[in-house]
């Protein structure tokens, strides 16, 4: 088995895609079963995109590849960069991954595009499966905000019922402009587990200026779009974890009124969201704005955990717009449905995300003797934090696999999981799969 | 490549970059070792990077006897980034105001540690 990984950096994509074809496609003996590719978003055009992926298609001698745009992206042998390439390659008799699959408007219809991800589950007859698919992450350009002040009118705030489905057309008419954020990938993950996918691993492209981020697929080049694939074997285990900074809790806030199906907060400790959400973090209003502008009003650093039922506790995040007067939360309907809507605040710290990378990446290879490759999604949110520290995050992570594991992250605007039957939609998290050999293989045990 | 072209080159790069005005690679006595920028740039830029010559041996004194491998600076226009390249050269990079300082300081510790192995 072959596995290489590799990060280049360059103001030119094609000179990054140069790079990258002869660093990871020309270490591998032969041409690739599969290959993930991720770029940063800085080169803009999406016919920038097409030709490197063209040529990365045409050099490879392969199709099978999936990636996206991310604002960071990192290999094992290599420091993280925001202007370039990484890419993770795969060679392999016994790691059968299939033709991957896109779906367009994915924020549309999250459930036929997970549905194409189902079939691809069913064809597979090896013992060990997995998954790992990428999507659109959170869009919010300055325009998109203005489509949510119906969400503020008094009738908003008297019938809410009702118009849970006025927000349920706004949140679809948003996605089929590419705006909103990244709930409809629980759909896609209920969807997975309804058809009895136990184990995938899932993230959102994202450019953290807010213009266009990009999906691929083979040749093709989405700028909505879900691309995915399967991971089986017989001889390999695959090892799945998640987990974020939860060391520094604070205070805590009750979501007491808002519309479930736009995540859109109306009353927070029965007051107004967005005065209260700013009084409970502390800061001006002012100050929130210039401090968070660059990044869609997104409130970064304060991160904000819901314990669910079901789940863990889920962290997301928290968007207070000028011209909003509620809260946009990046909660799913099913998720608010199934909490006790008491959120409680989470002060991430440099070392608490290092220390986080490392919990995730070794409790994925746990059960896993000798680890064979890894593929994280980081939330970019996290990139943020640890700024130029972020090759620590892949040193820790390197720690708990090994010196010689490739391994890829991307840092994204969204990570899903589905961990032994249990989905996880997470923001300001990390998320992993690890794909190795046991000493003692299983057997097929015949009853 | 030769190791005046691959430093050329990745100061470049970094300058290639939306937020970022000006690369440039100072030897800690204050000379230009080579620099990189935006096409257009303004008079204010011009006088950044004057402060920036004018400073930059005692940031580099003080990152030397702090044992700093980076030195952001604020100023009312510009963002400027001082990293440790070896023990002689320092890698500037001046950006707008309103640019992502921890994207930023990533691609500035990527080229700086690049820009290291040409030197």
């Amino acid at each position: 088995m072959q596995i290489v990984a590799g990060t280049t950096s360059h103001r030119s994509i094609h000179t990054a895609t140069k790079r990258i074809i002869n660093d990871v496609i020309g270490d591998i003996n032969g041409t690739p079963d599969f290959i993930i590719a991720a770029y940063t978003p800085n080169y803009r055009e999406k016919k920038n995109y097409e030709e490197a992926i063209t040529k990365l298609c045409e050099e490879s001698g392969t199709d099978n590849i999936i990636g996206g745009t991310f604002p960071a992206i990192a290999t094992s042998n290599d420091t993280p960069t925001t202007q370039g390439c990484s890419a993770i390659a795969f060679q392999s008799s016994e790691l059968e991954i299939q033709p991957p699959v896109s779906y367009s408007n994915i924020r549309i219809n999250p459930e036929r595009g997970a549905e194409k991800l189902v079939k691809l589950f069913k064809n597979n007859q090896k013992l060990n499966t997995t998954g790992f698919f990428l999507t659109p992450g959170p869009n919010f350009p300055p325009d998109s905000f203005n489509d949510m002040k119906m969400l503020d009118t008094i009738f908003a705030h008297k019938f809410r019922g009702m118009f849970n489905q006025v927000g349920k057309l706004i949140n679809r008419n948003m996605g089929k402009k590419g705006y909103g954020v990244t709930s409809f990938a629980y759909k896609i993950l209920k969807k997975l587990l309804e058809n009895g996918v136990h184990n995938t691993l899932g993230g959102a492209t994202v450019d953290l200026d807010m213009r266009s981020c990009f999906q691929f697929q083979g040749n093709d080049i989405f700028q909505n779009a879900m691309v995915g694939t399967t991971f089986a074997s017989d001889s390999l285990n695959f090892g799945h974890s998640w987990t974020f900074d939860k060391s520094n809790r604070s205070k805590t806030f009750e979501i007491t009124n808002g519309l479930k199906s736009s995540g859109y907060i109306h009353t927070i400790n029965d007051k107004p969201s967005k005065e209260e959400f700013l009084n409970v973090i502390n800061i001006s209003s002012e100050l929130y704005e210039e401090e968070f502008k660059g990044t869609a009003y997104a409130s970064l650093l304060y991160l904000s955990t819901l314990k669910s039922k079901n789940q863990e506790n889920l962290p997301f995040v928290s968007l207070c717009h000028p011209i909003l007067n509620g809260v946009i939360a990046t909660i799913p309907e099913e998720i608010l449905d199934e909490s006790d809507k008491i959120a409680e605040f989470c002060t991430q710290s440099g070392i608490g995300v290092q220390k986080s990378a490392y919990q995730c990446a070794k409790s994925a290879v746990q059960g896993i003797d000798n680890p064979a490759f890894g593929l994280f999604i980081n939330c970019s949110n996290r990139l943020l934090i640890a700024g130029d520290k972020t090759e620590e995050e892949n040193k820790m992570i390197t720690e708990a696999l090994g010196a010689d594991v490739p391994f890829m992250t991307v840092y994204s605007g969204g990570e899903f999981s589905i961990i032994n039957h249990k989905p996880v939609y997470a923001a300001v998290s990390v998320h992993g799969l690890v794909g190795g050999y046991n000493k003692s293989p299983q057997k097929n045990v015949v009853f | 490549m030769s190791s005046k072209q691959g430093i050329n080159s990745e100061l470049q790069d970094l300058t290639h970059l939306e937020e970022v005005e000006a690369s440039i690679l100072f030897r800690i006595d204050g000379d230009v070792v080579d620099s990189s920028f935006k096409e257009e740039y303004s008079h204010k830029l011009l006088r950044t990077i004057q402060w920036c010559k004018a400073n930059v041996d005692k940031v580099s004194l003080e990152m030397k006897s702090n044992n700093l491998k980076k030195v952001t600076y604020e100023l009312s226009e510009f963002c400027v980034i001082f990293y440790v390249v070896n023990n002689i050269t320092i890698l500037t990079t001046i950006s707008s105001r309103n640019a992502n300082l921890s994207l930023l300081s990533i691609e500035s510790k990527r080229k700086a540690l690049l820009i290291a192995n040409y030197l």
